[in-house]
């Protein structure tokens, strides 16, 4: 049995390079990108493919030195938003860049994991969407801490009662991305699959696209609830974020 | 009756030429096999420290190590390591993971220890003095031997284990709680086994005693 668990052991160890990235956030094959910024951030970018996560059901491929230039500093403008202390807060410290993310063979823009302070995000995510996206996956590290900041149940109650969310974010082909022209408490398709998201959508647009949210809400009471909802909690972290 | 055939000139030398080289073959085997042949061994007694109070010297299989500690800049952590020095606790730890020219890491206590390495739970193991909470500075700088505390992924977690840096991390800084740093011994570290990329070192090297200078 010893014998059994070693050979596994050795099989399991000789595929991940124990460099010093590694070692400090869990993900191979990182190199350094940009280390020292204002608000402390530590930009990282993938020298090679990785696998990652249970099953290594994350996967994603090393990015292209150019492309990551190209893009980094609009990447850098939307993070630099964000102050050191309520990075802090938020456990946000490492944004790894890639190309083509992929979880559980889904493609997705980003992956945040708060217990390695670290964002992962794709460089080649759609364009139109990809400042927002930002922040879309920014907020889903401000809820993983602040669960009873942005409490689901709550923000559920300011629906209308006949709707109902789907079971999780990925089992429903509300995925659309697009703002609605004629929003009825739900800014995208993407914001009717769970609670969360539609926080996410909500505080994206919040980050990017601040006038168009004003309007939005003049005429839609609902998303206006959910608008303040958001500012509200949100204050409760970091008067100035938004 | 057996005719005797000489060698001729060139064979003469072919011969000489195998004898040479088996001898070369044989003495490379045995010398190039010791590691620790061209390792500078620090002779405890030729050294003087201005803080003897603070350096400690960690014995491996290439020799001695002399590491400073640096107890104005992680109190709490510095403390701890001499506790655990003090104790012996240190002796037989396993450098369990290391990557090469990059840092080696020991320490732990219950499950790293070269005579119990558990390598299910490698790297858990308490030292039963409890955890520490993070000293962190961004003025200190993970140059080429410098000792930190590891801990796990969160911090305020440090117990027992440490790492040694075989090179500069700019990464680390921030990161880690600084203990101290390597005085002398570097090379000796440089020469501690790895696991060949791998995360973890099978049949890793180890301590053999860790102690207070003042002790030796």
């Amino acid at each position: 049995m010893k014998i059994l668990f070693l050979f596994i052991l050795i099989f399991h160890i000789s595929h991940v390079n124990a460099d010093e990235i590694y070692n400090l956030i869990k993900i191979p094959n990182l190199e350094i990108y940009k280390l020292k910024n204002d608000n402390n951030i530590r930009y990282l970018s993938a020298k090679g493919n990785f696998k990652i996560g249970v099953n290594k059901n994350i996967s994603c491929d090393k990015v292209n030195i150019d492309n990551l230039n190209s893009k980094f500093p609009l990447i850098e403008k939307n993070l630099n938003r964000y102050n050191s202390n309520f990075l802090n807060k938020i456990k946000l410290k490492y944004i790894v860049f890639c190309e083509n993310l992929f979880i559980s063979e889904i493609n997705t823009g980003g992956i945040p994991d708060n217990k390695n302070r670290t964002l992962i995000l794709d460089i080649n995510f759609n364009k139109k969407y990809f400042e927002r996206m930002i922040h879309h996956e920014i907020f889903h590290m401000i809820q993983n801490i602040y669960v009873e900041y942005f409490d689901e149940g709550k923000f559920s109650s300011l629906n209308q009662t006949s709707f109902n969310y789907a079971e999780c974010s990925t089992c429903s082909d509300r995925l659309n991305l697009d703002l609605y022209e004629k929003t009825d408490g739900f800014l995208t398709e993407y914001s009717k699959s769970i609670p969360s998201e539609d926080m996410a959508e909500i505080f994206s647009f919040l980050m990017t696209d601040k006038e168009t949210i004003k309007d939005k809400i003049n005429s839609d009471k609902i998303l206006s609830n959910k608008v303040n909802f958001i500012k509200f909690n949100l204050a409760k972290i970091d008067k100035n974020i938004l | 009756m057996i005719k005797t055939i000489k060698a001729s000139k060139s064979e003469k030398i072919l011969f000489i030429f195998l004898i040479c080289l088996s001898i070369f073959a044989f003495t490379s085997f045995f010398l190039l096999k010791n590691k620790c042949l061209f390792v500078e061994k620090n002779n405890l007694s030729k050294l003087n420290f201005n803080d003897p109070d603070n350096i400690a010297v960690m014995n491996v299989e290439c020799g001695n190590v002399i590491i400073e500690f640096y107890p104005e800049i992680s109190p709490k952590a510095v403390e701890r390591f001499k506790i655990l020095i003090e104790k012996k606790m240190y002796d037989g730890s396993a450098f369990y993971k290391v990557s090469e020219n990059t840092f080696v890491q020991a320490g732990d206590i219950e499950y790293g220890n070269i005579n119990n390495l558990d390598y299910s739970k490698i790297g858990s193991g308490k030292s039963g003095l409890g955890l520490l909470k993070s000293e962190l500075t961004n003025d200190f700088k993970f140059t080429e031997g410098s000792v930190g505390f590891a801990r796990a992924t969160e911090f305020d977690t440090e117990d027992s284990e440490f790492f040694i840096t075989l090179k500069e991390i700019p990464i680390y800084q921030g990161e880690y709680t600084p203990i101290g740093k390597v005085v002398y011994g570097l090379d000796i570290l440089n020469k501690i086994k790895t696991g060949n990329k791998a995360i973890y070192v099978l049949r890793p090297d180890y301590i053999k005693t860790f102690r207070m200078f003042n002790s030796n």
